[in-house]
């Protein structure tokens, strides 16, 4: 009863099983240090608008 | 109620953290600019959260978990397609680069530019009425889940509070903030709901165990186990098969989410909120295989709820293949990661329904009422304007998807919307974007057609017996076929206004 298909799902599910966990932390410190620097940003912008 | 005390603390100090983010970015919001497309200084990862995060709603995980049950594994055919489409849209740029370039907040804005006043107009009418429509069935959907896993009192009004309550939540910080909070927030959801969704997915695997679930929906399929005969109609790993999706469906599907992904106006606010297209793409093609496991995962339990009920004295009375999830997932999740799930489903949910609101409200300010206006309003009453707009979508959402009940098959309606709003939109863009012939007069034609297309197949299903129903591929290519012609024809018979609009669309 291994065919193709149930390979094919058994991968997608595995993988994306495994992805979704390591997005986790990925995502989790580099979106963590994109909203410090998009905050810094605005804020700097601001800054200038109001000189 | 399932839930202990642990369970709940975790999902109160996740709605705390939710809150107080949110809240807080209320003090960066300086103009529309700010609150719409966060003053466009957003870069990929944060993009990655905030796109997984909008697409991925509590609705999707019940009607992906509803295809896990109805077509086994095999239901999660159309994740591996979108995945596809995202990947090939973001290494190509088709669409959203022009798109990106043009500078524009929304998509019929950029209609304007190509096709003038009118026609942003109707587009912005078609955007908004499609897109409003579809989130109606949003919240219900989402309270089904809850009711379900928690064991909360179906005869009361339960799901309704607790929903209403909840997008009183989003709407809080939503209106305060728009997109710098959503995408803040939207970043803290993505952790929490990637979360549930791993440890709910470990659970589901560890509990059924893999051979033995593969093994036993099978079983479900051929019908030879004893006692439980064939509980399920479709091939459960076989998309191709003619009793799952079919071969029709399936290459209807690749241009349909084609169409999906750069068209859909709350993805594509993304992308116009990105930095830069290098930015967007690169959103695009590194989000796509998150889009496999948007079906693969919620599929996979579903495919288990069908396993476990199947080889347990078959489905309770009052659920259905919608509610059997959430109803198989109270059975296997203990104490203590019940409270993790659904924190990680409400985190789903909100930021769902935040980059929604956020989205059609940005829709209906920009392009259906500030073309109506003859003087530039004050920043100040813009932004008031578009924060009252998200309000009034919130209460609007809260009777027309919650209080009210729809009559007739509100499905029904929702798919006409969705396909009026994908052919007719995706029709424009592709046109605007890359056809030198297109005209306002094709334009017109293509939102006409594209129309009339989707209503036709609804009223002809309607009266014909059901095997005679147009079935869904031929009905959704008819509908991006004859927008495309009403394009084609309208433009040709017609000299468009002016030569140079085509490269005006990109300064």
């Amino acid at each position: 009863m291994i065919d193709l298909f149930v390979m094919f799902w058994t991968v997608m599910i595995f993988t994306s099983v495994f992805w979704y966990g390591f997005l986790l932390f990925y995502v989790g410190v580099k979106g963590g240090k994109e909203i410090k620097e998009m905050t810094k940003t605005l804020e700097r912008r601001a800054d200038e608008e109001k000189k | 109620m399932n839930l202990s005390l642990i369970d709940w603390a975790i999902v109160v100090v996740y709605l705390a953290g939710c809150m107080t983010a949110g809240i807080w970015m209320r003090r960066f919001v300086r103009g529309v600019e700010d609150f719409a497309v966060a003053g466009r200084a957003m870069d990929v990862n944060l993009g990655i959260a905030s796109l997984a995060a909008t697409e991925l709603g509590l609705v999707t995980i019940m009607y992906t978990a509803q295809l896990g049950y109805e077509k086994g594994f095999a239901g999660a055919t159309i994740g591996v397609i979108m995945a596809l489409a995202m990947y090939l849209v973001g290494r190509t740029g088709f669409v959203i680069k022009p798109l990106r370039q043009a500078g524009v907040m929304t998509i019929p804005e950029l209609f304007e530019r190509r096709f003038g006043k009118g026609v942003r107009w109707a587009a912005g009418l078609f955007v908004v009425l499609g897109g409003v429509l579809n989130m109606g069935i949003f919240l219900r959907l989402g309270g089904e889940f809850l009711i379900n896993v928690t064991g909360m009192p179906k005869d009361s009004h339960a799901l309704e509070w607790v929903m209403t309550g909840l997008l009183g939540l989003v709407l809080i910080y939503t209106v305060m903030g728009g997109m710098l909070s959503v995408l803040v927030t939207d970043y803290l959801q993505f952790i929490v709901m990637g979360l549930g969704i791993v440890v709910t997915s470990v659970l589901v695997i560890h509990h059924m165990g893999w051979n033995a679930l593969v093994t036993q929906l099978w079983m479900c399929w051929d019908g030879t186990a004893a006692g439980v005969g064939q509980t399920l109609k479709s091939h459960p790993f076989n998309p191709f098969d003619k009793t799952n999706f079919g071969w029709p469906y399936i290459v209807w599907q690749l241009a349909f989410q084609i169409a999906v992904v750069t068209t859909w106006q709350t993805q594509i606010s993304r992308v116009l909120a990105s930095k830069n297209e290098q930015t967007a793409r690169r959103m695009y093609s590194r989000t796509a295989f998150y889009f496999v496991g948007r079906f693969a995962l919620p599929g996979l339990w579903g495919a288990a709820a069908l396993v476990y009920f199947s080889f347990n004295g078959g489905l309770p009375a009052g659920l259905d293949s919608l509610t059997a999830m959430p109803a198989f997932l109270s059975t296997i999740l203990p104490v203590g990661l019940i409270g993790i799930v659904i924190a990680g489903m409400l985190a789903a949910e909100m930021s769902t329904d935040s980059g929604y609101l956020l989205t059609w409200a940005t829709v209906i300010y920009n392009d259906l009422i500030s073309p109506c206006v003859k003087r530039p309003l004050a920043p100040r009453t813009r932004l008031l304007i578009t924060r009252a707009l998200v309000l009034a979508i919130g209460v609007f959402l809260v009777f027309f998807g919650l209080w009210y009940k729809l009559p007739g098959n509100a499905w029904d309606y929702l798919a006409v919307t969705g396909s009026i709003y994908l052919a007719s939109v995706f029709t424009l863009l592709v046109a605007g974007l890359y056809w030198r012939r297109a005209t306002a007069a094709g334009a017109y034609a293509a939102l006409v057609l594209g129309a009339v297309g989707p209503l036709t197949f609804l009223a002809v299903n309607l009266v014909v017996p059901k095997e005679k129903q147009i079935s869904p591929e031929v009905a959704g290519a008819a509908a991006f076929g004859l927008a495309f012609a009403g394009m084609i024809c309208g433009s040709l018979l017609t000299r468009p206004a002016r030569p140079d609009l085509m490269t005006e669309v990109a300064k």
